[in-house]
């Protein structure tokens, strides 16, 4: 069985872009807080437009803020 | 405590509240025993009300149109858990008589209404328990 998980570099992004909150990217990006924290933490995988949305809100693309790993790659 | 939380509190406070009063309307009903036009009559004062009341209510706080889409999906998951439970107490409400009873027994017909609120009462019951339980498992990872 394959174990795939996607990856994210957010809390990184945060600290480049001025220490910016969960808070402020969370109310950039349209979501609460807490999505902020579950996707940060891998807990979650946000859609391709939240996706989009945070990575636009960094000023980047969308794979350098999230990646694809398969375990059994 | 976020949108949804406040949500299903309030859907669990509602409900909660709710099914007491509905339990005595019926227990009313019963007891003066109308029939046909009687009934529906009752119903429809009682339901114009509850409607007008829970769209006030609903307008007012537009609850679900704010739910992010990780809010959304937890939405989901309860209602799944939901429909189990409403499916669980349903069979078991319309089973357990018949090897309790027999087949060759009768029912009130009171029971049918009561059925159906208490069918109602678990399902939204469980659905609002989901979403406060899978809030704080999540609250909990986060500590």
């Amino acid at each position: 069985m394959s174990n795939n998980r996607i990856s994210n570099q957010i809390r990184r992004l945060r600290f480049e872009n001025g220490e910016m909150t969960q808070q402020q990217l969370a109310d950039k990006a349209g979501v609460t807080r807490q999505t902020i924290i579950a996707i940060e933490a891998g807990k979650y995988a946000p859609s391709l437009t939240l996706a989009f949305r945070i990575a636009r809100t960094f000023g980047v693309k969308v794979e350098d803020v999230f990646r694809y790993e398969n375990e059994d790659a | 405590m976020n949108r949804l939380q406040k949500s299903a509190w309030f859907n669990l406070v509602v409900v909660t509240g709710v099914f007491p009063i509905a339990a005595l309307g019926l227990f009313l009903m019963a007891r003066t025993n109308a029939k046909g036009i009687d009934y529906l009559i009752i119903f429809l004062v009682f339901g114009s009300l509850a409607g007008l009341g829970g769209y006030l209510l609903l307008r007012k706080k537009g609850f679900e149109a704010g739910f992010d889409e990780r809010e959304k999906t937890i939405y989901k998951r309860a209602f799944e858990w939901a429909t189990i439970a409403l499916m669980l107490f349903l069979c078991c409400a319309c089973i357990i008589p018949f090897f309790v009873l027999g087949g060759g027994n009768s029912v009130r017909v009171l029971y049918l209404p009561v059925i159906f609120l208490s069918t109602l009462w678990v399902g939204q019951f469980v659905h609002s328990a989901a979403v406060l339980i899978q809030c704080a498992l999540e609250a909990e990872d986060e500590q």
